[in-house]
C-alpha cells in the first residue's frame, strides 16, 4: 500500500498549495520574531492550520496496487526458403527448425515467443506445428528485418535466426560491419541457430551467367560453374546444353567438360539462340556416383532473346508492283535486314544475250533452304512457284524450319498456294489455312476483302483500321483457299466464295505451328495500300500499317500479342505458380489458357481462374515437373499469344546446398548475440522478465468534508491564540 | 492476279498534247519485250494517263514522251504529279527528237515546278538502272545520244529518268512489225541494246534497287570488270 495525493487536481493547484504552506509558516515566523509573547502556542497552532489547509487541498489517498512479472518478448526467424528442405544435421533442415522451434519454447517457457517464417520478401507469421515443405525461393534476411522494423508491435528484447545460413541477402563473406551497419536499427541480441554444419555429397551446377543481353543469331558466352562437395570425388565432369522446343528432341546447343580444382572449375561454351522471345535452356551435367542430390545436377532457364536486327528472307517468283511495294517496305525499315531473291527470268524466257551479258545469278535454293535457313528469323514467299523454281524438294525444310521457331508469310499471286504447288506439301501442314487440290486454284473475279470480328479485334490491324477504318482496297482476285486450321485466326475473308464447309473463304489468316508462327494472305493487291488514290488519301502509310504489325506478330512484338503473361513468382516444381494475365483493351471473349509442355504434347491441366472476362487478372498454374512449358493465351475467337518459361527443382536455392554457419557466426557476432548449433539451442539466454502492475486501487485517506473542518477548527484555534498572546 | 502489278508502261498526257503517230507502237513493244525476256508480267495493250486524272496514281509508273515544248503545267497537273511522286511513283522522260532538245528542257522545266527542291543529276552506268536485268555500259535509243541518263534522285530513289535517246523511236514498230525508225549509228545492234534499256528500266521499276543487295553487288561487279 502506498499514499498518493488526489489525481483531479492540476500540476499548478498542487503547486500553489505548496507555496501557502511555505508562505503562511514565513509569515508567522516574522511574526514571532517581532512578538515573542506566548509564541509556541501561536507557531503550532499556525503550523497546524497551515497543514491541514494544505492537506484540505491536496486531499491525500490511499493506493493499493498488485504486480506480476512479464517475459522477455523473443522475435524468431525461421528460414523457409527451399534449401531448407534439403537434408540437414541429422534430419531435414526445415524439420530441425521445427525442432528448435519447439526447445526454445520448452526451455524458455516465461518468454513471450512471435516467431515469423522469412523468405523472398517481407517476413510472415508462422508456427512450427504447420508442417508444411518450405517453399521460398529466395532468403532474404535482410528484406525480413525491414518490414519487421515498420511494425507497430511492441520492439523484441531478442531476436533468434534459425536457418543453414544459406542466404541470399546478407550475401556470402558479408563483414560484421556490414552486418550492424544493415541492422542498425535493430539495437539487441541477435542469436544465430545453425540447423546444418555439414556438406552434402553433391555435384551441382553452382552457377549459369551470361555476359550482356542474348541477341537472336548473335553468339553469347555461357559460363558455367559446377562444383562438388562433401564426399564426392569430381575431376572431370561433361556438360551439355540443350534448347527445349515445342516439338520433337531438344536441339543441342553446346557440349563441354568442366574440370574442377579444388570442387570447384568453370567452362565458358558459346551458343547461338536463332529465335527471339522467351527460349527455355536446359544445362545438366552426368554427375559421379554418389551424388545426393540428383535434381541440382540440371539448371532450366528462360532467356529473354532480343532481336539486333530481323533477318528476313524475301522471296519472289516474279518481279510485279506487288514484290515493288514488299521490297520498298522492307528495304526502308532499318532493323530488317532483308537477303531477296526474285525469279527475273524463266527457262522459257528469250533474253536474246549470252550469260555474261546479263546481270543475272542463280537461285541458291539449295544453299539457302539446306545451310543458311535458321539464320533468318522470317521467310516471305511472293507468288512463288515451288516446283518451277525448285523449292519443292525444300519444303520439308522449310516445315521444320517453321516447327523450330521460325516465321512465314505466303503472299498470294499466280503462283502462290495451291497454283504455286503446295498443296499436299509438307508445307501445307503448317499454314494456318488448308489448300484445295485444284491445280489452279485461282479465282480472277475483283471483290473487295471482309473484315472478320477477329479481325477488327485484333491489335494486328488496328493501325491499318485507324487509317482506313474496315475499308480494305478492292483485290483483283484471289488464290483460293480452304478452311482455317484449328487454332488459326482469320482476319480478312472473302465476301462471296466458301471453303468446302460453307464458310467464307480466308483471305488473311495467322496461326501457329510448332515453335513458330505463320502469316497466309490469298491476294496480291495490297500494293494498293502503297499506291492508289485510296493510299494517296494517307499517303501511302497503309501498307507499311500493315505489313509493320504483320511482321510484328510475326516476330512475336509484345505491341501485336493480345495479352500479356508473367509470373508472380518464379515457376517451382511440384508448387502451384501464380501468374498475372494483362490482356489488350477492347478484346472481347474469355480468355482461353492452354499449357503444353515443350519437347511433348502431354496433356497437361488446365490453369486455375484462367477463365475470365476481365482486363488483368491472376491465375494459378498447377504444379509441374521440372522442365520448360508453353503457355497459349487465345482471348474469345481473337489472335492467340504464347508464353514460353521454364520450371526448377529447387531452382537457385539448391544450387549451392553448404550451409554456411560462417555467415550465421558474424551475424550473431555483429550483434552481441550468440551461435549455438541446433542440439544447444538450450544454452541461449534472454534478458530476466519485468515486473508489471496489474491491478491498483485508490481510497481517500480521510473524506473532503473532514480535511475542509479540521482546517477551519485549527484557523479558528489559531486566531484566539493569537488574541490571547495580543497578536491581531 | 492476271495482270495485277504488272509493268504497265503508261503514256503520259499534259495540256492539250495527244499521243499518236509512229510512236504509239513503242508501250506495247516494251511489254512485249519485258514478257518475251523476263519472268515479269507486263500489260500487253497500254493505255495513256492525264497528269490531272485521279488514275494516276493507280500505278507508280508513267512514260513521258515527245519532241516539243510540254507547255506550262496547270495547277493540277502539278498536284497530281506531286501525288505521284509523293507516293514513290517513277516518271521517264523519253525526249523523240534529242538533236533539238525542246522537249527535254521543257519537261526539266516543268518538273522543276513540280518538284521545286530537286536538280537532275547524271546517272553513271555504275547506277543500278543499268544492271536491272541486262548489263549495261551506257544508255542508247533510236539516237545514241548522251553516255548517261540524268534523273531526280528523292529519298535516295532516281523517280524521274531523262532519256535524251528517243527509246520510243526505237521500240516503235509498224503494223507488220518492221522497226518504224532506223537507229542510227550501230543499227540493229544498238536497236537490241535500247530494248535492253527499255528492259532495265522497267526491271529498275518492279524491283528498285534490288540488284544493289549485298548478295548480288560482289558477283555482279566482278563480272563487270571482267567484260571491261
Amino acid at each position: 500500500m502506498s499514499i498518493a495525493l488526489s489525481t483531479d487536481l492540476p500540476l499548478w493547484a498542487g503547486i500553489l498549495a505548496g507555496l501557502l504552506l511555505v508562505g503562511g509558516l514565513a509569515m508567522v515566523s516574522w511574526e514571532l520574531a517581532l512578538h515573542r509573547r506566548r509564541a509556541i502556542i501561536v507557531a503550532s497552532t499556525a503550523l497546524a492550520a497551515t497543514l491541514l489547509l494544505t492537506l484540505a487541498v491536496l486531499r491525500p489517498l490511499r493506493v493499493q496496487a498488485k504486480y506480476t512479472t512479464v517475459g522477455p518478448r523473443v522475435l524468431v526467424l525461421v528460414d523457409r526458403s527451399l534449401s531448407m528442405a534439403l537434408s540437414g544435421d541429422g534430419d531435414q533442415r526445415s524439420r530441425v527448425a521445427n525442432h528448435v522451434v519447439g526447445e526454445l519454447r520448452r526451455t524458455h517457457s516465461a518468454a513471450r515467443w512471435s516467431i515469423h517464417g522469412f523468405g523472398s520478401g517481407a517476413a510472415f507469421s508462422w508456427d512450427e506445428s504447420n508442417d508444411t515443405a518450405p517453399d521460398q525461393p529466395s532468403s532474404d534476411l535482410l528484406s525480413a528485418f525491414a518490414a519487421l522494423s515498420e511494425s507497430s508491435e511492441e520492439k523484441p528484447s531478442a531476436v533468434v535466426i534459425v536457418s543453414d545460413g544459406r542466404l541470399d541477402r546478407p550475401p556470402e563473406g558479408v563483414s560484421e560491419q556490414q552486418i550492424r551497419s544493415a541492422l542498425s536499427s535493430w539495437n539487441m541480441p541477435i542469436h544465430t541457430v545453425a540447423v546444418a554444419s555439414t556438406d552434402m555429397s553433391d555435384a551441382s551446377i553452382r552457377d549459369v551467367r551470361t555476359a550482356g543481353v542474348s541477341v537472336a543469331h548473335q553468339p553469347f558466352r555461357l559460363t558455367v560453374t559446377v562444383a562438388c562437395t562433401g564426399r564426392l570425388v569430381c575431376e572431370n565432369i561433361p556438360l551439355t546444353v540443350l534448347e527445349l522446343v515445342e516439338e520433337g528432341a531438344p536441339v543441342v546447343l553446346a557440349s563441354g567438360t568442366v574440370r574442377l580444382e579444388r570442387g570447384i572449375g568453370t567452362v565458358e561454351l558459346p551458343i547461338t539462340l536463332d529465335r527471339a522471345g522467351s527460349r527455355v535452356v536446359r544445362v545438366s551435367i552426368r554427375a559421379p556416383e554418389g551424388d545426393e542430390l540428383p535434381a541440382n545436377d540440371q539448371r532450366i532457364l528462360t532467356f529473354n532473346v532480343t532481336r539486333d536486327r530481323v533477318r528476313i528472307l524475301h522471296i519472289a517468283g516474279r518481279p510485279t508492283y506487288d514484290t515493288r511495294a514488299m521490297r520498298q517496305w522492307l528495304k526502308a525499315d532499318g532493323s530488317l535486314d532483308v537477303v531477296a531473291f526474285f525469279i527475273l527470268r524463266s527457262l522459257s524466257d528469250d533474253v536474246n544475250a549470252t550469260p555474261d551479258e546479263l546481270a543475272l545469278i542463280r537461285f541458291p535454293v539449295d544453299e539457302l533452304f539446306s545451310e543458311h535457313l535458321s539464320s533468318f528469323d522470317a521467310v516471305v514467299l511472293q507468288d512463288f512457284d515451288a516446283l518451277s523454281y525448285g523449292l519443292t524438294p525444300y519444303l520439308s525444310n522449310l516445315s521444320d524450319y517453321v516447327n523450330k521457331g521460325g516465321g512465314l508469310v505466303m503472299v498470294g499471286g499466280l503462283h502462290g498456294f495451291s497454283a504455286g504447288n503446295y498443296a499436299g506439301t509438307p508445307l501445307e501442314t503448317v499454314l494456318p489455312v488448308r489448300l484445295p487440290k485444284e491445280e489452279h486454284g485461282i479465282d480472277t473475279a475483283p471483290f473487295v476483302p471482309r473484315m472478320t470480328v477477329a479481325g477488327r479485334e485484333t491489335p494486328v490491324l488496328e493501325a491499318v483500321r485507324a487509317l482506313y477504318g474496315d475499308r480494305l482496297p478492292q483485290m483483283s482476285g484471289t488464290n483460293l483457299l480452304d478452311e482455317a486450321r484449328d487454332g488459326a485466326v482469320v482476319l480478312w475473308e472473302h465476301p462471296t466464295l466458301t471453303t468446302t464447309r460453307g464458310k467464307p473463304m480466308p483471305v488473311l489468316a495467322l496461326g501457329e505451328h510448332g515453335n513458330g508462327r505463320v502469316v497466309a494472305l490469298s491476294v496480291d493487291g495490297t500494293h494498293r495500300l502503297a499506291f492508289s488514290e485510296m493510299a494517296s488519301q494517307m499517303a501511302g502509310r497503309g501498307y507499311g500499317a500493315l505489313w509493320d504489325a504483320l511482321l510484328g506478330w510475326l516476330m512475336r512484338d509484345p505491341r501485336y500479342e493480345p495479352a500479356r503473361v508473367e509470373l508472380l513468382s518464379p515457376c517451382l516444381a511440384g508448387r502451384a505458380t501464380p501468374v498475372r494475365i494483362h490482356r489488350v483493351p477492347g478484346l472481347q471473349g474469355e480468355v482461353q489458357a492452354r499449357l503444353v509442355a515443350l519437347g511433348s504434347q502431354k496433356a497437361l491441366p488446365d490453369l486455375v481462374g484462367s477463365k475470365s472476362t476481365d482486363r488483368s487478372f491472376t491465375a494459378e498454374l498447377p504444379a509441374l515437373d521440372a522442365g520448360g512449358y508453353a503457355l497459349r493465351l487465345q482471348i474469345g475467337k481473337g489472335a492467340s499469344t504464347r508464353f514460353d518459361f521454364a520450371c526448377e527443382q529447387g531452382g537457385d536455392e539448391w544450387a549451392d546446398p553448404r550451409p554456411d554457419v560462417t555467415r550465421l557466426q558474424t551475424i550473431a557476432k555483429a550483434s552481441a548475440g550468440s551461435f549455438v548449433g541446433a542440439k544447444d539451442v538450450s544454452k541461449l539466454t534472454f534478458p530476466q522478465s519485468t515486473p508489471v502492475a496489474t491491478e491498483r486501487q485508490e481510497s481517500p485517506l480521510l473524506p473532503a468534508w473532514v480535511w475542509s473542518l479540521a482546517a477551519a477548527m485549527a484557523l479558528g484555534i489559531h486566531w484566539i491564540a493569537r488574541r490571547w498572546s495580543g497578536l491581531s | 492476279m492476271g495482270d495485277e502489278g504488272a509493268f504497265h508502261p503508261r503514256v503520259l498526257i499534259v495540256g492539250e498534247a495527244r499521243f499518236e503517230g509512229a510512236r504509239t507502237t513503242a508501250p506495247a513493244r516494251w511489254s512485249w519485250e519485258l514478257t518475251r525476256r523476263t519472268s515479269a508480267p507486263a500489260r500487253l495493250a497500254p493505255t495513256t494517263v492525264r497528269a490531272d486524272s485521279p488514275t494516276l496514281l493507280e500505278e507508280p509508273f508513267v512514260w513521258w514522251l515527245g519532241s516539243t515544248d510540254v507547255g506550262a503545267l496547270s495547277s493540277r497537273e502539278i498536284t497530281g504529279l506531286r501525288a505521284f511522286f509523293a507516293l514513290g511513283g517513277v516518271l521517264f522522260v523519253d525526249d523523240s527528237d534529242p538533236t533539238t532538245g525542246v522537249f527535254e528542257r521543257s519537261a526539266k522545266r516543268e518538273l522543276a515546278r513540280v518538284l521545286p527542291d530537286t536538280n537532275p543529276v547524271p546517272l553513271g552506268a555504275e547506277h543500278v538502272v543499268f544492271r536491272s536485268f541486262y548489263l549495261l555500259h551506257k544508255p542508247v535509243g533510236r539516237l545514241s545520244g548522251l553516255d548517261h541518263l540524268d534523273a531526280i534522285m528523292r529519298n535516295g530513289q532516281a523517280q524521274v529518268l531523262f532519256s535524251s535517246h528517243d527509246l520510243a523511236g526505237a521500240l516503235a514498230q509498224d503494223r507488220h512489225g518492221m522497226p518504224s525508225f532506223r537507229v542510227t549509228p550501230d543499227g540493229d545492234l544498238q536497236r537490241e541494246m535500247a530494248i535492253r534499256l527499255a528492259v532495265n528500266v522497267a526491271m529498275f521499276v518492279l524491283c528498285s534497287n534490288y540488284k544493289d543487295d549485298q548478295v548480288h553487288a560482289p558477283i555482279l561487279m566482278r563480272r563487270r570488270a571482267r567484260d571491261r
